[in-house]
């Protein structure tokens, strides 16, 4: 997808198709120079685990603070269950956020951090989804002890756990698996996928592709503050039409690839070569390079997120 | 709101800074005995402030109006600052602040429950000073009434004056004058603190607008300008404990009381507390929450 200014990762049956979260034409410029995020649109349906890619500085966590009410976009409008947000709507206590790393008081216990998150809403503690989030959370008799003793692990399973203390239908989450070891990260995502299959809708940036493409059902990738795709992850993977070749010279044979038309760039990838095919086949890469006499060892398709959101990047310039 | 209070208060109560900080209002009225036991005054040789504390050691009524005095004019300043420049920026340099307010709390709830709680341990740090200081003032120089004390001086007796009851009546007023005349810092403190992630910048900036008026209120070229000042007024209350016609002038009779100058200190800090609220009020509810 060439820089749309609107996406969807909304694919399904007709009820699912509703959109739970919608980012419409957003936008938000800190000063003259910083545009953090520009014009964005995506929309995400009931049930979807939609992963937020980019690289650092695309604006994933500035769209996610807009979408939780923290920000206030320069223009534009983001939506949750058809309803605008602005700081302090009343939709957001449907939804389970975590936002950067998990932060808390310090000084208090992990429990009693989630007791006052609970009960500054007027709840009663006895309401929540404790059983569930100290499950999650995994801290045993740690959750007694000091917020300031634990390690960021132990933060970030306590934040996930606090995001759902109110059995929310919306999940959003930046970065979830920061710090977790993977072990823990394998926890998360297994969660992630359950909350999903009872219809929460989940989205979540992350830096891992592997991560997205294990989890997520749809991805929407931005760069520099933009939309750069958006749709089913199988399908993003599908679109990439890089290929890796392994050489007995890999210099010359990036000299000889780089020549060929048909091909949008080549990157050197221990002990061989990524390619980024547009319009030239692999045979045709062999076939050039065997030309060359460079002896071919190994070819492989990839049709990894990674190459495709590589690949989404370079066409982006 | 009550909530929010509620779990504002249970978070400040579990906070060993707020212990170490009214420890500190506790701690001042022992230390003025215990140096008060250790070198008694024989007689005051300074200025008014003096004969606090020469008449600390005849009653124990008198101990926590030198103790108060005392702790006035710069660690209840510094006290009132933490509690209130703390309240908002300490949540945001925690990066819990963000997790508030993903919820819909409402953010000018959440400033009123913080200004609530910070305002309010405030004034139990300045009620605390005087209660301190009427307990060891007592049971270090016993509770005399006032209108007992003759001073064996070359000053004279101390003269007619309030009973026990009017003086404690009067402590209570003190109290709230005094915690009111703060209100300036503590406002101009709350309002830092919702601009900023740093909670030592916000305490700093409460104590830095004392500090500040102070010097400016020590300038009498400035004229009328004074009288406009956030603390050109802070001292009025010792007219209540202040023998009419001053301390020099000892005998007179009843102490002066309620004073034109204690009216102007109480409508003085309402002009500030509105602007700077309003001020904090106005950005809190419009920023883009980073931290």
């Amino acid at each position: 997808m060439s820089s749309p200014a609107t996406g969807t990762a909304a694919t399904g049956a007709a009820d699912a198709n509703l959109p739970v979260i919608e980012v419409e034409h957003l936008t938000k410029r800190y000063s003259s120079d910083v545009l953090a995020v520009d014009d964005l649109g995506f929309q995400v349906a009931r049930g979807e685990v939609c992963g937020l890619l980019g690289p650092n500085g695309a604006g994933k966590t500035t769209t996610l603070r807009m979408l939780v009410g923290l920000i206030r976009p320069t223009s534009g409008a983001t939506r949750i269950f058809g309803t605008e947000i602005h700081p302090s709507s009343p939709v957001l206590a449907r939804v389970g956020t975590m936002i950067e790393h998990a932060a808390f008081v310090p000084y208090l216990t992990g429990m009693v951090n989630l007791r006052l998150y609970w009960e500054a809403g007027g709840g009663d503690f006895g309401d929540a989804n404790l059983d569930e989030a100290l499950a999650i959370a995994d801290l045993g008799t740690a959750i007694d002890r000091k917020v300031k003793t634990y390690s960021q692990g132990m933060r970030q399973r306590l934040g996930i756990a606090r995001a759902l203390l109110g059995r929310p239908e919306v999940l959003i989450l930046d970065e979830p698996t920061n710090g977790l070891d993977p072990g823990e990260m394998r926890e998360v995502r297994d969660l992630l996928r359950r909350l999903a299959d009872r219809g929460a809708t989940v989205l979540l940036s992350s830096h891992l592709l592997s991560e997205v493409e294990q989890v997520c059902s749809h991805a929407v990738v931005m760069d520099r503050g933009r939309l750069v795709a958006a749709g089913l992850v199988a399908d993003l993977v599908q679109a990439s039409t890089s290929a890796y070749f392994e050489v007995d010279d890999a210099a010359r044979a990036e000299e000889v690839i780089r020549a060929m038309a048909g091909v949008r760039g080549v990157r050197p990838e221990q002990p061989g070569l990524s390619v980024d095919l547009d319009g030239a086949r692999r045979s045709d890469v062999v076939a050039a390079l065997v030309h060359a006499g460079i002896a071919v060892e190994t070819v492989q398709s990839r049709h990894r997120l990674e190459d495709a959101f590589l690949g989404l990047l370079a066409e982006e310039g | 709101m009550l909530s929010l209070f509620g779990t504002e208060m249970s978070k400040q109560w579990r906070r060993p800074r707020t212990y170490v900080a009214l420890g500190l209002t506790v701690a001042v009225p022992i230390i003025v005995v215990t140096a008060l036991k250790a070198n008694p005054p024989s007689t005051p040789r300074g200025g008014e402030g003096d004969f606090f504390f020469f008449l600390a050691t005849r009653t124990g009524l008198f101990l926590p109006v030198a103790a108060l005095r005392v702790m006035s004019r710069f660690l209840l300043v510094i006290v009132v600052a933490l509690f209130a420049g703390d309240a908002i920026a300490s949540e945001a340099s925690w990066g819990n602040l963000r997790a508030m307010l993903v919820r819909p709390l409402g953010r000018g709830r959440l400033l009123s429950s913080k200004l609530v709680s910070a305002a309010l341990l405030g004034l139990i740090g300045t009620a605390l000073i005087v209660v301190t200081g009427l307990v060891v003032g007592g049971i270090a120089y016993g509770w005399h009434p006032i209108s007992s004390i003759h001073l064996t001086t070359t000053l004279g007796p101390l003269g007619v004056g309030p009973s026990t009851l009017h003086w404690i009546f009067n402590l209570g007023i003190a109290v709230l004058y005094v915690f009111w005349s703060l209100s300036s810092v503590v406002a101009f403190a709350f309002m830092v603190s919702t601009m900023t992630d740093s909670p030592a910048g916000a305490v700093f900036a409460g104590f830095g607008i004392y500090v500040f008026s102070q010097i400016l209120d020590g300038i009498s070229s400035l004229g009328s300008i004074r009288y406009a000042l956030p603390t050109h007024y802070f001292d009025a209350w010792d007219a209540l404990f202040r023998p009419k016609g001053g301390f020099f002038r000892l005998g007179t009779g009843q102490v002066e009381g309620w004073t034109s100058d204690m009216t102007r200190g109480v409508l003085l800090p309402i002009a500030y507390v509105l602007v700077f609220l309003g001020i904090a009020w106005y950005h809190f509810r419009r920023k883009d929450v980073l931290s």
